[in-house]
Order: structure tokens, then sequence, then C-alpha cells
């Protein structure tokens, strides 16, 4: 008689944070609710700041962590500066060790050059070499050239030093502003990498009242991101 | 957790509440998010108006300033401090870094979004190289 063991699938950790255009949090949010995740606990550090939100009474964590099968979700609603990025980074990299994960992918966003605001495209960057395949099967354009700062940045250095390989999703957005939009390719990308069926149709219809409703966190976290400290030049003057 | 199969789809995003005091809950007037970016020879004002037709956006500019104006297509609505709040229009004056040159200046309205073009004016000296 033959034994055949059922080989498990292997642990996906997704990681959403406020940035640009709040690609991240917009994508992994939608996913957590499209897919009926449950939360499972929450990161917590001494060094974060003492923030909790309150909604419909119940008390939420900044950073809490989801589950459902095998992909695992941590979501941020705090923005960081690099260095609570890399706090951020490190707790995550425990949790990750606790929990056998074996492949991160993060969301995030970022700005290009002539860019098509109604045609977004997506880029991939990996830490290691063996996720270079996911880009490769699923069409997924390699990021090349180009400078990545503050949060993206100090989450990255912390994981492509790690065993962990990691792939970061850039998704075409406007930089300053929320971009539902442009989440919607990457939310259409990670059900293909993770061949899992979700549809964007609720997302489609209430991006105009997302970019209402969202104006408040863009807008912490472009304070955030522009308290970088070598990036004074860079730096977009914004008005609100 | 909002239920996928009974109810609608909700971004469940926590921010703080500090946008309240820039929207004018009186007069039913949200501020848009705006920004200012500096090119070699022009300022890009962008202001990121959602739920806005083209013609029911108005721009006004004085010497150093431009103000911009539009009604919602459909009104706004969100709960605040536990009171829900009804919004119509957007409305916000920018303060720019140098004069505006009014027969130059041009406005785009794309996918939302408003961007106007403002050439820098110079005076022009000539400077003699040693």
């Amino acid at each position: 008689m033959k034994v055949s063991k059922k080989i498990s699938p292997e642990n996906i950790l997704l990681i959403g944070f406020p940035s640009n255009g709040l690609v991240g949090t917009f994508t992994i949010s939608y996913l957590i609710n499209n897919l009926g995740m449950k939360q499972i606990g929450e990161i917590d550090h001494p060094d974060l700041p003492p923030t909790l939100f309150v909604e419909d009474g119940e008390i939420l964590p900044p950073i809490r962590i989801y589950k459902k099968n095998n992909i695992f979700v941590i979501i941020s609603d705090l923005p960081f500066d690099p260095y609570l990025a890399y706090v951020f980074a490190e707790s995550i990299l425990q949790y990750c060790k606790k929990n056998n994960i074996q492949k991160i992918i993060i969301v995030s966003g970022m700005e290009t050059i002539n860019g098509d605001p109604k045609a977004p495209k997506i880029y991939g960057l990996v830490t290691h070499q063996s996720l270079e395949e996911i880009l490769y099967t699923n069409q997924i354009s390699k990021f090349l050239t180009g400078s990545i700062f503050g949060a993206d940045a100090a989450i990255i250095t912390v994981f492509r030093k790690s065993k962990i390989p990691t792939l970061i999703l850039y998704a075409e957005c406007h930089p300053f502003f929320p971009d539902p939009e442009a989440s919607i390719i990457a939310i259409t990308t990670l059900a293909q990498i993770l061949n899992i069926k979700v549809d964007t149709i609720d997302i489609q219809k209430k991006m105009e009242r997302l970019r209402i409703q969202h104006r408040n966190l863009m807008e912490e976290t472009i304070r955030t991101l522009q308290q970088q400290e070598n990036q004074p030049a860079r730096a977009p003057q914004i008005y609100r | 957790m909002i239920d996928n199969n009974t109810k609608e789809f909700e971004i469940r995003i926590a921010s703080s509440i500090s946008s309240i005091f820039s929207d004018d809950i009186e007069r039913q007037i949200l501020s848009p998010l705006s920004c200012l970016r500096e090119y070699g020879t022009n300022w890009l004002l962008e202001f990121d108006l959602p739920l806005v037709n083209k013609k029911d956006i108005k721009i006004t500019f004085d010497e150093d300033s431009i103000s911009v104006e539009a009604k919602l297509k459909e009104t706004y609505s969100e709960e605040k401090l536990g009171k829900k709040t009804k919004f119509e229009y957007f409305k916000k004056t920018v303060i720019l870094p140098n004069k505006v040159d009014n027969n130059n200046t041009s406005a785009k309205f794309v996918n939302g979004r408003l961007k106007i073009t403002i050439p820098k004016t110079i005076s022009s000296h000539k400077i003699k190289i040693e």
C-alpha cells in the first residue's frame, strides 16, 4: 500500500500600510473583507506611538493580523516614519519566524513618469531570486530602475537580510491623493498570484467616495513621509 | 468585520478625526486634498475632486492665490463624532509662491483630478559672466 502525505500549502503573509496613494491599505483592507478573513491578533511594540481607534464602540488596534487558511495578513492604519518602519519590519519578522511564513508580499504604490491614471501598471521587486518566477508567471514587469525612500525602503532593507523571500508589488498611482483605482490592479495581481477569486466590483463602485473618505489618512501619511531627514529637496509642497 | 454576503463593502481603515476641522460642516463644504509641485519653468497645482463634473468647477485667481469651488454631483454623507453630516461642495484657496501669469495659466480635469499649470513669472535681468 502506498501512503502519500498531503502537502500543505506554504504560509504566505500579505502586508499593507499607508504609503503612496494609500494603495497598500486599500488593497489589503479590501482583500480582508472580500475573503472574509478573521482577525487573529495585533502587533504592539513599546516604540510604536500608543494609538487606538474606536469604531462603532469597538476598540481597534492600529496594526492587526488576519488569517484565512494559509494566507496571513498584517495591516497597519498607522503611517510609519523610517524608524518606526524598522520597528514594524522587525516585529513582522519575529511573527513570521513563529508562524512558519515562507513568503511575504508587500503591496505599495509609486509614481511613474507618464503613467496613465486610467490604466495603471504594476511592477514587482523581489528580495530573493526564488521569487523571480512569480513575476514571470504572472507577467508582472520587474521594477528595474528607481529609488525607494522612507518606510518602504526601511522594511525592504530588513526583509532582504532575512531568509524569508519578499515580493513588493508597486502599483502606479498618484502619490499624494488616495488612489483606489490603482489598488484594483494590485488586488487583481494578488488574486492571480494567490490563485484565489476576488471580485473588484464593490471597490469600483465606491472609488470616488473612498477618495473623499480617506483624505485625512492620506494627509497624515504625507506628513509622516515628509519627516524623512535626507530628502528635503525632493519633498513636495503640500497644502491642506 | 463586515459580512461580505449581507452588507455592502466597506474599507475598514481607521484614522483620526482631524479632517473634521478643515471641512465646513455648517456650509456643507469639503476641503479637497491638493498639492503643489515645482518644475523647471512652471508650478503644477493639483486638486483631488472626486464626485465632481468638469462643468461644475469654478477656478478663480488673483495675484498670488488660486481658489477652486466645485459642486458635487451627488451629496456626500459621513458620520463624524456620531453625527451624520452632509456635504454638497468642495472649496479651497491655495496661496502661491509667486505671482500668477494669467495669460498662460491652464487647467485640465482628468479622472477627478484638476491640474492647473502655472508658468513661473521671471523678471529677467542679464548677468554678465566674468
